[in-house]
C-alpha cells in the first residue's frame, strides 16, 4: 500500500438523530486515484454517511480530513475544497439546459460577483467563456456534447445521470462521491456507467461509490467497505468481500426497505413538484 | 359545424366576410354621437371601429395565407387556420361588444344602424367560415432565413412600435366600452400572432439581437410623449411606470429565485417616504433638502437596502413559507408605522395619515422637472420630463436584471429556485446569494420610491397597502408579475399596464374590481399559471406533460439533423 | 400600576391568544399535511361570524329568545358556512394544484383570500339594511353583567371563549391520537406518499383538515364577536396573519403548538400594549394601534432563536 497520507479519511464517524444511531463509528480512508466501493443493505447509513463527508450533517462524533485538514461542515466550503457529489435520486436544476447546469457547477471556480456581472468587464467576460468552454468540454466528455442546450428536465434518465457527474465534475474535484450512480438503469447504461467512473479516474479524481449493483462494484473497485446498521461490517479487495459470509448473512437478513432511517418531518419535505 | 368536406363553403365564408368585416368600420354604426368615439360617420372608421378593422385586417392577412397567395403564406410559419381563428374572434369580440353596447347604452338594438348590423353579420360570417376550415397547424415551423442585420434591427423597432401603438390606445381611449372592446381584440390579435408561430419567430429574432432590442424598445417609449398633447395620459403612462418598475424589481426576487415576498411594496413606500423627508417639504419633519436627484435616489436606495436585509437576513435562512408571512407581516408593520407615527401615537416623523405632502420637483442635473419645455416643437410638461426619468429607472432596472440574472449571480439563483440542496452541494451559499436578491430587490423599489414621491408630490400611508383597488400594492405587484410572466422583462411590464389600465378605465366597476381580481388571480393558477409572457423555464414547470412532449421531438429532430 | 392590573391583562392577553390559537390550529394542520400556508384561512374564519350574523338577523324568533338559547344555532350556522367554503376552497381551488410549484397555491389562496372578503364587502345584507357592508356591523351580545374574580373582570364572551377553547383542544387531541381519521391524518403528515400506498383516503384526509380548522376558526370569529360587539368584512386578514403567527411560534405542524404559540402572542400583545405607556423609553410605542406591530416583532424574533418554534422538534434534513 502506498505511503502517502489518503485524500480522505473519515475516523469514527457517528450521526445521530435523536436516540437513533444512524451511523456508528465508522472509519474510512480513499486515497488519491482509488476507486472505493460502498456497499450495505438499504438502511444501513450510507447516504447519511455521505451527508456526513459533504457536510450537509455535522457528525455527532468523529472527524472527517480531507487532504489532511479537517473538512468544514458547510456543504459549499466541502466543494471548495474539493468533494463534489451526484444524488441517490437525481436533483439537476430541472428547468435549466444541460450546458448551465454544468456551469452552475463551477460556482466554487469562478469568482465573478453582482458589480463584476453588471460592469461586463473583459475579466468578466474571460472567466464566463472559460466556464462555457470548460463546461462544454465536459459536456462532451460524458457524451452529452449534442445536448448542451436542452433542458435537463427532457434528457433521458441515463443522460441525466451522466449529466449530473459532468455538473460534480466542473467543481474541479479530487473526490468524487457518486450515490447509487446506476440506479434504474438498464445492463447497457450500467456498463456505460462504469467506463465513464473508469475514465472520471483516469483525469485523476479519486471516486467514492455507493451502489447495489454487486457486478459493478465487484468490477469497478479497488476496495470495498460493507455498512450494516450503521457499522463498518468489513473491508477489503472485491474479492475477499464477496467471499465473506457475513456480507451475504448481512443482505439476505436485512428486509428493511427504508434507505435512511430519518423521520419526516413536515418542515424538511422536498416539494413534489 | 360545417362538415369538414365542405372546405370550398367554409373558405368562401370567410373570404366574404373578411371583405365585409373590412367595409364595414367604414359605415355609420349608430345615428348618434352620443356613443363615444363618434361612429355615426360613413367614409372613415371611428372609435371602436379602429378596433373591428384591426381584426379584419388581420384576418385578412391569414385569410391570404390559408388561399396560398404567394409570398403571404410565409406570414403563418406556424399554420395559418388557427391564426385565423383568433384573429376572427378578435374582430368578432370587438364587434360585438361595440354594437351590443351601443343598444344597452342608447336604449334599444334600434340605435343600431346598418353599418353596425352588416359588421356584426360579416364578423360572425368570419369567424364561422374560419372555424370549418380544417386546422392546417405544423408542429415544427421551418427556420426563418435570417436577414442582413440592419434590415433586422429594423423590423424589431418597427415590431414595438406597433407594440407602442397597441399599448397607446389603450391608455389613451376615454370610454370603457371602447377599451371593454378593446382588451379582447388585443388579446385574440397577440393570440393570432402566437398561432401563426410569429411571436416564436420574433423571440428568437430579438434573441439574436440583444443591443437593437434595448434600443427599439427604448426609441418605441421615446416615442410615446410625442404623440400627447395634453398632460392627461402621460400621467396615466408615468403611473403604469412606476407600476412596472416595482414589478420588475420584484420579479428579480420571486421571479430568479422564487422567494414569495408579500410585502414588496413596503419597500417602495421606505423610498418615497426617505425622499420625501429629505425633499425639502414643508411638511417634511427634517429640515433638510432639497437634495438633487442623485443623492436622494442613493439614500432611498440605501435605507430600502437596510430595511430588506434586516427582514431578509433571519427569515431568509428558514423555509420560504416562513418568508412569505414575514414580509407580508412587514408590509403591515410599515403601514401602520408610518399611519403612526404622527406625534400623537408614536413620535413624529411621517405625519400620521396626512403623510407628507407638497414634496417639490425633482431637480436632475440642474434642471427641475416641474418646468415646461419645448422640444421639436413639442411642449414637455410635468409628466412628460418624469415619464424621461421613469424610462431612465426602467432601463436600469432592466439592465440589472439582463446582466445579473445572465450571469454566475442569476445562474446561482435560478438554481436555488429549482433545487436548493443540489445548489448548496455546488458550493452556492443559499442564504448568501438569497439575502443579495432580496436586497438587491428591495433597493430597486426604492429606487423606484424615490421617484414616486416626487412625482405624486406626496407619500401617504395609503398608497402602500396589501391590497387596495388600485395599484401598486403588494397584491397587485406580485399579480403583475405572476400575470405577466415570471421571470421575463416584457411579461411584468405587460402585467403592470393590464393590471393599472383595467381598473382605471373600469372605475364604473369599482365595487368589484378587487372581488373580481382575487377570482382572476385563483383562475390563472388554474388554468395559466405561467402568465401571459410565459418564460420557457416557467411554462415547462407548469405544463410538464405537453411541452416536455414537444421538447422531446425537438430533440430527437436536433439528433437526427 | 397594581397587580391586578397585571393580572387583568394577562386574563386579557390569555382570552385574546386562545382565541388566536383557535384559528392557528387550522394553519397547523392543513400545513402539517400539505405543506401550503392556506393564506385564505383567515377569510374561513370572518365568514364563520357573518354565517352567524346572517342566520341570527334573517330566522324569525331568534332575536326574541335570549341569546344563550340562540346561541347553538349561531354556532351551528358559522360552522356550517365556513366548513363549507373551507371544503369548497379545498376542492376547487387547491386540489386543482397539487404538485404544482409552491407559489401557486400561495397565489391562488391570496386570490381566494380577496375574493370572499369582497363578496361578503359587496353582498352581505342585513334585514332593512343596503346591500353589502362596507363598515363594522354590531353583533348580539350576551346578556348579564361580567365577572369579577379576584380584581379580574371576564365578560362571560370572554369566559366561553376560555371554555370553547380548552373543550377544542381536548377534543381534537382525542380525535387526532385516538380515531381512525385522526391517525390516517398524522400518517399523511408523516408521509403522503406511504399513506396513499397504505390505503389511506389522502384526499379525505384533507378536506378532513380543513373542514376541522375552518370549524374552530368559525367558532373562534363567534367569541369574537360576541366580545367586541362587531364584525367586519376585512377582520380576517389580521386574524388571518395572528393566526399564523401563532402557529409558527407554535411549531407549525404540532396541534398543541397551535394553540401555546396563541396563548403566547396574545399575552405578548396584552402586554405589549398595556405595559409600555407606563415605560419612560417605549411609551409612545404603547397603544394599542401598535400592539400588531409588536406581534410581528415578536414572531421574527423567535424565527431568529428558536426557528423550529416553541414545541416544534428540529429535524435533520434528507439528502
Amino acid at each position: 500500500m502506498s505511503t502517502t497520507p489518503p485524500l480522505l479519511r473519515a475516523s469514527g464517524v457517528t450521526m445521530r438523530f435523536g436516540g437513533l444511531t444512524a451511523v456508528d463509528g465508522v472509519d474510512l480512508a480513499v486515497r488519491e486515484n482509488e476507486i472505493v466501493g460502498l456497499i450495505g443493505p438499504n438502511g444501513a447509513g450510507k447516504t447519511t454517511f455521505f451527508n456526513c463527508l459533504t457536510g450537509l450533517y455535522v457528525p455527532t462524533e468523529g472527524a472527517v480530513l480531507f487532504a489532511g485538514e479537517t473538512l468544514p461542515p458547510k456543504p459549499a466550503r466541502v466543494t471548495r475544497a474539493g468533494v463534489a457529489r451526484t444524488f441517490q435520486n437525481i436533483r439537476l436544476f430541472a428547468n435549466m439546459s444541460a450546458l448551465e447546469n454544468v456551469i452552475v457547477g463551477r460556482h466554487t471556480r469562478t469568482r465573478a460577483g453582482l458589480l463584476s456581472a453588471l460592469a461586463h468587464g473583459p475579466r468578466y467576460r474571460r472567466e464566463e467563456r472559460e466556464s462555457r468552454e470548460r463546461a462544454r468540454e465536459l459536456l462532451d466528455f460524458v457524451g452529452l456534447g449534442g445536448q448542451a442546450d436542452l433542458l435537463a428536465r427532457s434528457l433521458s434518465y441515463g443522460a441525466q445521470r451522466r449529466l449530473e457527474i459532468a455538473r460534480a465534475l466542473a467543481s474541479e474535484p479530487r473526490l468524487l462521491l457518486l450515490d447509487e450512480p446506476t440506479a434504474g438503469m438498464n445492463p447497457q447504461e450500467t456498463a456505460e456507467t462504469e467506463e465513464l467512473v473508469r475514465s472520471v479516474r483516469a483525469r485523476g479524481v479519486a471516486v467514492l461509490v455507493i451502489e447495489h449493483d454487486m457486478r459493478f462494484i465487484m468490477n469497478l473497485c479497488d476496495r470495498v467497505a460493507v455498512l450494516v446498521q450503521g457499522t463498518k461490517l468489513t473491508e477489503g479487495a472485491p474479492g475477499e468481500v464477496q467471499a465473506d459470509e457475513r456480507v451475504v448473512e448481512a443482505y439476505l437478513g436485512a428486509p428493511d426497505d427504508e434507505e435512511e432511517p430519518t423521520p419526516r418531518s413536515p418542515q424538511n419535505r422536498e416539494r413534489t413538484a | 359545424m360545417i362538415p369538414k368536406t365542405s372546405t370550398p363553403a367554409a373558405r368562401a365564408l370567410v373570404v366574404c366576410g373578411a371583405a365585409l368585416s373590412l367595409v364595414s368600420p367604414f359605415l355609420a354604426w349608430t345615428w348618434t354621437s352620443r356613443y363615444p368615439g363618434n361612429l355615426t360617420v360613413y367614409g372613415y372608421p371611428g372609435g371602436s371601429q379602429l378596433l373591428t378593422l384591426a381584426g379584419a385586417l388581420l384576418a385578412a392577412v391569414f385569410t391570404a395565407a390559408v388561399l396560398g397567395v404567394p409570398g403571404l403564406r410565409a406570414l403563418a410559419p406556424a399554420g395559418a387556420v388557427r391564426a385565423l381563428r383568433a384573429a376572427s374572434l378578435a374582430a368578432l369580440t370587438a364587434t360585438w361588444i361595440t354594437v351590443g353596447a351601443i343598444a344597452v347604452d342608447l336604449g334599444g338594438v334600434v340605435n343600431v344602424e346598418p353599418g353596425g348590423w352588416l359588421a356584426a353579420g360579416a364578423v360572425l360570417l368570419l369567424a364561422a367560415g374560419a372555424h370549418a376550415l380544417p386546422d392546417d397547424t405544423v408542429t415544427e415551423p421551418p427556420p426563418a432565413a435570417r436577414l442582413p442585420r440592419a434590415a433586422e434591427g429594423a423590423l424589431i423597432t418597427v415590431v414595438f412600435l406597433a407594440a407602442m401603438y397597441v399599448l397607446t390606445y389603450g391608455i389613451t381611449t376615454d370610454s370603457a366600452q371602447d377599451f371593454l372592446a378593446f382588451l379582447p381584440a388585443a388579446g385574440f390579435g397577440v393570440r393570432a400572432l402566437a398561432a401563426a408561430g410569429l411571436t416564436a419567430r420574433f423571440g428568437a429574432l430579438t434573441a439574436r439581437n440583444r443591443i437593437a432590442v434595448a434600443v427599439a424598445a427604448l426609441a418605441s417609449a421615446l416615442v410615446f410623449p410625442f404623440t400627447q398633447t395634453g398632460d392627461q395620459y402621460t400621467a396615466i403612462a408615468d403611473n403604469i411606470l412606476v407600476f412596472a418598475a416595482v414589478a420588475l424589481g420584484l420579479n428579480i426576487v420571486v421571479g430568479l429565485v422564487g422567494l414569495l415576498d408579500l410585502g414588496y411594496v413596503a419597500f417602495l413606500g421606505t423610498g418615497a417616504y426617505t425622499a420625501a423627508l429629505v425633499s425639502g417639504s414643508t411638511f417634511s419633519t427634517f429640515d433638510i433638502g432639497p437634495w438633487p436627484f442623485w443623492a436622494t435616489a442613493l439614500l432611498g436606495m440605501g435605507v430600502s437596502l437596510v430595511a430588506g436585509l434586516v427582514i431578509g437576513a433571519p427569515t431568509l435562512r428558514l423555509h420560504g413559507d416562513y418568508l412569505a408571512i414575514v414580509t407580508l407581516g412587514f408590509g403591515e408593520i410599515f403601514r401602520i408605522t408610518v399611519n403612526n407615527l404622527d406625534g400623537t401615537s408614536g413620535p413624529r416623523l411621517t405625519n400620521g395619515p396626512n403623510g407628507i405632502n407638497s414634496v417639490p420637483n425633482l431637480t436632475v442635473f440642474g434642471f427641475d422637472l416641474g418646468t415646461r419645455h419645448t422640444l421639436l416643437g413639442v411642449t414637455f410638461g410635468r409628466f412628460a420630463n418624469y415619464y424621461l426619468l421613469l424610462l431612465a429607472v426602467i432601463a436600469v432596472i432592466v439592465f440589472v436584471y439582463a446582466r445579473a440574472g445572465n450571469s454566475r449571480i442569476g445562474r446561482a439563483w435560478i438554481a436555488l429556485r429549482e433545487d436548493e440542496k443540489a445548489a448548496t452541494a455546488m458550493g452556492i451559499e443559499g442564504f448568501r446569494y438569497k439575502l443579495l436578491a432580496f436586497g438587491l430587490g428591495a433597493s430597486l423599489a426604492g429606487l423606484a420610491g424615490t421617484v414616486m414621491a416626487h412625482l405624486q408630490t406626496n407619500a401617504v400611508p395609503e398608497n402602500y397597502k396589501f391590497a387596495d383597488t388600485a395599484p401598486p400594492n403588494s397584491a397587485f405587484l406580485l399579480a403583475a408579475v405572476v400575470l405577466g410572466g415570471m421571470g421575463t422583462v416584457s411579461g411584468p411590464l405587460v402585467g403592470a399596464a393590464l393590471l393599472y389600465l383595467i381598473p382605471a378605465k373600469f372605475a364604473f366597476f369599482s365595487q368589484y374590481q378587487m372581488m373580481l381580481f382575487g377570482l382572476a388571480l385563483i383562475l390563472m393558477m388554474r388554468f395559466r399559471p405561467e402568465g401571459l409572457v410565459p418564460d420557457r423555464r416557467h411554462r415547462l414547470e407548469f405544463h410538464d406533460e405537453q411541452v416536455a412532449a414537444a421538447e422531446a421531438r425537438r430533440t430527437a429532430a436536433e439528433a437526427t439533423a | 400600576m397594581t397587580a391586578t392590573d397585571v393580572l387583568q391583562l394577562l386574563a386579557d392577553g390569555l382570552v385574546l391568544g386562545t382565541m388566536y390559537g383557535l384559528i392557528a390550529v387550522g394553519y397547523t394542520m392543513v400545513y402539517g399535511i400539505l405543506q401550503i400556508i392556506n393564506f385564505a384561512h383567515g377569510e374561513i374564519y370572518m365568514l364563520g361570524g357573518f354565517g352567524a350574523l346572517f342566520v341570527y338577523a334573517w330566522v324569525p324568533g331568534l332575536r326574541a329568545v335570549s341569546l344563550w338559547l340562540a346561541l347553538p344555532v349561531l354556532l351551528v350556522a358559522a360552522v356550517v358556512v365556513s366548513v363549507a367554503a373551507a371544503v369548497a376552497a379545498e376542492r376547487f381551488a387547491y386540489r386543482p394544484l397539487r404538485g404544482a410549484p409552491r407559489l401557486a397555491p400561495l397565489i391562488t389562496a391570496i386570490g381566494l383570500s380577496l375574493f370572499l372578503q369582497q363578496v361578503v364587502f359587496n353582498f352581505f345584507t342585513l334585514p332593512g339594511g343596503s346591500v353589502g357592508v362596507t363598515a363594522p356591523v354590531p353583533f348580539p351580545q350576551l346578556p348579564g353583567e361580567p365577572l369579577h374574580l379576584g380584581g379580574v373582570t371576564l365578560s362571560h364572551a370572554a369566559l366561553l371563549t376560555l371554555v370553547v377553547a380548552a373543550l377544542a383542544m381536548v377534543v381534537l387531541t382525542w380525535f387526532v391520537a385516538r380515531t381512525r381519521t385522526g391517525r390516517a391524518m398524522q400518517a399523511t403528515a408523516q408521509d403522503p406518499k406511504t399513506a396513499r400506498l397504505m390505503g389511506i383516503d389522502t384526499d379525505r384526509v384533507i378536506v378532513v383538515a380543513f373542514a376541522i380548522g375552518a370549524l374552530l376558526a368559525a367558532v373562534a370569529c363567534v367569541t369574537q364577536g360576541l366580545r367586541l360587539g362587531t364584525i367586519s368584512y376585512n377582520m380576517g386578514f389580521i386574524a388571518g396573519l395572528k393566526g399564523f403567527t401563532a402557529a409558527v411560534l407554535g411549531g407549525i405542524g404540532n396541534i398543541k403548538g397551535a394553540m401555546l404559540g396563541g396563548v403566547v402572542l396574545g399575552v405578548a400583545e396584552a402586554l405589549a400594549s398595556g405595559l409600555l405607556p407606563h415605560l419612560p423609553a417605549l411609551h409612545m410605542f404603547g397603544g394599542s394601534v401598535w400592539k400588531d406591530v409588536w406581534a410581528f416583532v415578536i414572531l421574527i424574533v423567535v424565527l431568529l432563536i428558536r426557528p423550529q418554534g416553541l414545541l416544534g422538534e428540529r429535524i435533520a434534513d434528507r439528502a
